[in-house]
Order: C-alpha cells, then structure tokens, then sequence
C-alpha cells in the first residue's frame, strides 16, 4: 500500500495551501445558459445567481490529477454553501481553494479517500460573497 | 404565510434527462464521463450514467427558493449524496421547516428517487425579511 500511502502524504502536503485564484464575471449568457439546464424558470435568476451557480462560475473543486491514482472513479460527497451578499450579473468574482482536510476511510466495497476542498469567493469590491466546503470522494 | 416547525414546503417534482446530464455538463463545466458516457460509467462500476450531485443540488435549491420568494434570503445550504440517480426517473425534492428562532428558520430537504429513498440530504437556513 505504499503507492497509496504517498499520494495521501503528498495531499495532506498541500492542505491550507491556497490554489491559483481564479477570476470570472457572471456574463448573463452563460447564467442563462446555467439557469436552462437545471430547469429553474425563476425570473429573478436574469440578473441574480441562483444558489450553486458559483460552482460553474469558476471551477475550483480541483480534480487532482495526483489524486487520481487512488481508486478508479471520482464520488461527490456533498457540498455546504455560506451565502453573504447577492451574486448579480455583471460582477466579478474571485474564487480561492484549497484543501481542507484529506482522510482514507473504511467502505463497504473498500478504503475511500476523501478530500475536503473549501472556496472562498469574493467580489469585485472585495466582499466575501459566499463561501464553499465540498467533500470529494475517490473510490 | 406564517412559518411554523414542521411545516412542509410544497414538492418539486424533476425529469432529468441524458439530454439534460449534457447541458448541465456544458454550463457547469463538469465533463466528468460518468454524467454522458454510458460505457464510461459501467467501467468504474456504475449501473449507468448517473446525475450530477450539483444538479441534485440545484433541484434542491430550487425547492427552497421557490418556497422563500422574497419573504427572505438564503444564508447557508448544505447537501450530502446518498446514492446514485439516474436519467429517466423522477425526482421528488422535498422539505420541511424543523427550526424557527426568530428571523432565522432552519430546514430539512430531501431528494427521493421513485421508490422513495432518499439519496440526496440536506439543510438550509433562511433569514425572513421583517
């Protein structure tokens, strides 16, 4: 199991460990586009971010390709939001991850290991406008 | 509308589709293959190709944003997955009001497949706008 061992050192390496910052701005396009596919028909979401747009506006879940060598398929576990201020069209936003915490843990059809990744995200003002904890699973 | 502990909100029902599993991919930017490749997703022993959890969560937030309205604003929302959903199936979000302090009214959703089991859990706190 050393293969293994490893890659869990080498992630637990990097836990607290900012990623690059990620920079975007809520195109209402792109919104709209979002907005189509999960099927929500709320008007309000023309100009405003529906709760787990941000997700998609700047993609930090940090699918770690070194991670990759554990297990054979990615899961996702869950994911926490914190909201703060509204996301409106036109804004822009900076996203920041990092690894949170990684652990192996005993399933029923053997050893996962999980990743917990955290995203702070924040305006163009510097309000932090929401917050994410998501937990990422390789099994 | 008053808003009382153990109150339900009123049900959403979903029809995800393959088709939908692809525009989600698209706008979210998750080409993870388990979402649109069948042959993919039986490889790393999946039954098939299987929901996004975020779409999962984004029905569920839907469930409470149609509930709130603007009687308030969303400060935490929190899901956990459970099991697998497939397209082709509906999906029954669902909730109900277990906490309200004040403004600040706490909730349970839930997401069920077509025999009920709930394969996506979760929370949310409101803050109601007085």
């Amino acid at each position: 199991m050393s293969t293994t061992t490893s890659v869990i050192d080498r992630l637990r390496a990097r836990v607290g460990v900012d990623g690059p910052a990620v920079t975007a701005t809520v195109e209402a396009g792109h919104l709209k586009r979002f907005v189509d596919a999960i099927g929500d028909p709320n008007p309000r979401w023309r100009q405003e971010v529906p709760p787990t747009f941000l997700v998609a506006l700047a993609p930090v879940s940090l699918h770690l390709a070194e991670a990759e060598e554990y297990g054979k398929g990615w899961l996702n576990g869950g994911n926490r939001f914190e909201y703060f201020v509204p996301v409106m069209v036109g804004d822009q936003i900076t996203a920041r991850g990092r690894v949170a915490d990684v652990y192996e843990k005993e399933g029923s059809s053997g050893n996962l290991l999980f990743i917990i990744f955290e995203t702070d995200y924040t305006n163009q003002k510097g309000d932090l406008v929401a917050r994410l904890r998501g937990t990422a699973i390789r099994r | 509308m008053s808003v009382q502990v153990g109150q339900e909100l009123p049900e959403l029902v979903k029809h995800p589709t393959t088709r939908q599993l692809v525009q989600y991919a698209g706008a979210q930017g998750d080409f993870y293959e388990i979402h649109y490749d069948q042959a993919y997703a039986k490889s790393v022993a999946l039954p098939g190709v299987i929901l996004h959890g975020l779409l999962k969560a984004a029905f569920l937030g839907q469930l409470v944003t149609d509930w709130l309205g603007d009687r308030g604003r969303l400060s935490t929302f929190e899901v956990s997955y459970r099991g697998v959903d497939m397209p082709g199936h509906p999906y029954r979000c669902r909730g109900r009001i277990t906490s309200v302090d004040g403004a600040n009214v706490g909730l349970e959703v839930w997401g069920e497949d077509e025999n009920g089991k709930r394969t996506t859990v979760g929370t949310a706190t409101v803050e109601m706008s007085s």
